[in-house]
């Protein structure tokens, strides 16, 4: 992915006034900011005319081409901080701002579920974004071709989604976003629903395909493998209203693969993460199970 | 998890009984499993209404029913032969589903395209959808004097009543349907940019589709109900004509294969909405695709 040099200065020089000191995690993110977050916070009507307080103030940078997973207790707003930035919700209150090329589809998300059309094939459903998008009919064909290919779905171009398994449709669902070659690929818990295996086998792929061509990525997981596996960088959050914690750089080196899992940093890192959440969780327990 | 632990413990201390898993007829012999299901479906599916036809014909020959006001099939049968010779049969049946097939299309397209615009409109629907549930409650045929002072004793004011009927049948639920389209549906599309029209097209149109169905099966059903009602009242022709002239002039057999017809008909008319459904949702599972039946 490349980026302008007038875009790396702008948004570096913005991003570390806004940081103001919050967070010293961010070398990354300073060096050419994509997605910045300034004392964003949300709110939801309640009932009764109480407001519930979602997330906020969340601040953070995310740099361009930077995989970033964020982790939190159940109910604390990562899925909303996550949809704010799609465009999906509104903050309450602060600002988002994305760095994008006008040029080119700004952002693309996949969802844990009722994500991809049961009356759509599979080749119809991965079209769905490029034909939004207005692209040519032969680059439609191009791409198609090519996404289900890496995501080794062409056998089952012209089925519905009815007839996939659960780790299929996803794969769908991550061609499709990947098709339209978004700026931004925002994931929400999408490998939440598979079984153990599946989302190693799916998590491996995602860092192969993502490897290959680094777009930045927001990827909101209950999983702190998943989260170390996958990110540069896991950003903690608070339980509800959600802020961030903790943002901690995840040193594996790229190109990294599966056998990362078995090694002893990977571990420490791993209680590294549980106990920053634990002591977020711990006050909620006794209500905040079962989610 | 834990509800799974007393059966297991429960198993290990009966160990005398041995359950066996294996391959039914089913597995073993698929196809013609199937075939034979399929067999005994069809069967039953004729059978039924056969078997019923039969206990009538026993009953009026046994005279358990007075077959004076219960005509013997055998009688039917030269009702029907004179009808057809005669023409009026045919006639009839024409004219009642030329009726029926033109009230439906309006009515049901009009339902359609409100129920859709309402569906996907909230304003909309706060601006039209109280007036339109007070005139959903009116029964129509109270209406057909008015019907009749606008539209003259013609045919349009037959097309109208049956119109306006099955409209406020396919409406309604096509706006329950498109309100039901799941919001996680719509947001995939908002992220990739949907405008309202490209929402309409590829989410909300086919995810409603298959509540339509179910309400527009319905609907053609009722619309052969209100033809009938509207043919006893104002026609001088069509299968309710028939009938209303078959009980007045005391042509029992005459009035009993008309409503038989106005049966058969009916059942067509819903497989007719239930195949073009079929057709047009290919990614519906067979099973649930538009309900039972």
């Amino acid at each position: 992915m490349l980026v302008s040099t007038e875009d790396r200065n702008t948004a570096g020089a913005t991003s570390s006034q806004a940081l103001d000191g919050r967070a010293p995690h961010a070398p990354v993110a300073a060096a050419s900011s994509k997605v910045s977050i300034r004392g964003v916070h949300r709110r939801f009507a309640g009932k009764r005319g109480a407001d519930v307080h979602a997330f906020g103030p969340v601040d953070l940078e995310i740099g361009n081409g930077e995989f970033l997973c964020l982790i939190g207790p159940s109910g604390c707003g990562k899925s909303t901080l996550l949809r704010a930035i799609a465009g999906l919700v509104a903050p309450s209150e602060g600002s988002i701002e994305i760095a994008v090329d006008a040029a080119r589809q700004p952002i693309a998300m996949v969802f844990q579920d009722y994500g991809i059309y049961p009356w759509k094939t599979v080749e119809a459903n991965v079209r769905f974004g490029l034909q939004l998008a207005g692209v040519s009919r032969q680059e439609i064909g191009r791409r198609v071709h090519k996404w289900l290919e890496l995501l080794r779905i062409e056998d089952f171009a012209k089925a519905y989604p009815h007839t996939l398994s659960g780790g299929m449709r996803q794969r769908v669902a991550i061609a499709r976003a990947l098709a339209v070659e978004p700026q931004i690929l925002l994931m929400d818990e999408p490998f939440a629903a598979l079984d153990a295996q599946l989302r190693e086998i799916l998590q491996d792929e995602l860092l192969a395909l993502w490897q290959a061509d680094r777009r930045t990525v927001v990827f909101v997981t209950h999983s702190l493998e998943e989260a170390i596996i996958l990110g540069d960088r896991v950003a903690v959050m608070s339980s509800r209203p959600g802020q961030i914690v903790e943002v901690v750089d995840v040193p594996f080196e790229r190109p990294r693969t599966g056998a990362l899992r078995n090694r002893p940093e990977f571990g420490q890192l791993r209680g590294q993460l549980w106990q920053l959440l634990q002591s977020e969780i711990e006050p909620t327990r006794t209500s905040g199970q079962g989610e | 998890m834990t509800a799974l632990r007393p059966r297991g413990a429960a198993l290990e201390g009966t160990d005398s009984t041995v359950l066996v898993r294996q391959p039914g007829p089913q597995e073993l012999h698929p196809r013609r499993t199937r075939g034979r299901r399929r067999a005994l479906e069809l069967t039953l599916a004729i059978g039924i209404p056969v078997a019923l036809v039969g206990l009538y014909q026993l009953a009026t020959s046994q005279r358990w029913i007075d077959p004076r006001l219960y005509p013997t099939l055998d009688e039917m049968g030269r009702n029907t032969r004179d009808l057809w010779n005669s023409g009026q049969l045919w006639d009839a049946i024409y004219i009642s589903c030329k009726r029926a097939l033109i009230g439906f299309l309006f009515g049901a397209g009009g339902g359609a395209i409100v129920g859709y615009l309402m569906g996907a409109s909230r304003l909309l629907r706060a601006a039209l959808e109280p007036t339109l549930s007070m005139l959903y409650t009116v029964p129509k045929l109270a209406l057909l004097p008015v019907f009749l002072t606008i539209f003259g004793f013609g045919e349009r004011a037959i097309y109208v009543l049956i119109a306006v009927t099955v409209f406020f049948f396919v409406w309604i639920s096509t706006m329950a349907a498109v309100m039901s389209v799941a919001v996680g549906y719509r947001e995939a599309a908002s992220t990739f940019g949907a405008g309202r029209w490209q929402m309409f097209r590829h989410v909300l149109l086919p995810g409603a589709l298959p509540q339509v169905f179910v309400g527009l099966r319905i609907a053609a059903s009722v619309s052969i109900l209100v033809l009938v009602g509207v043919e006893f009242v104002i026609g001088s022709s069509g299968l309710g004509y028939l009938i209303n002239q078959g009980r007045n002039l005391l042509l029992l057999g005459q009035a009993y294969v008309c409503i038989v017809i106005v049966a058969v008909i009916g059942y067509l008319f819903m497989a007719l909405v239930r195949l073009i459904g079929r057709l047009l949702m290919p990614w519906a599972p067979e099973d649930n695709a538009i309900g039972p039946q």
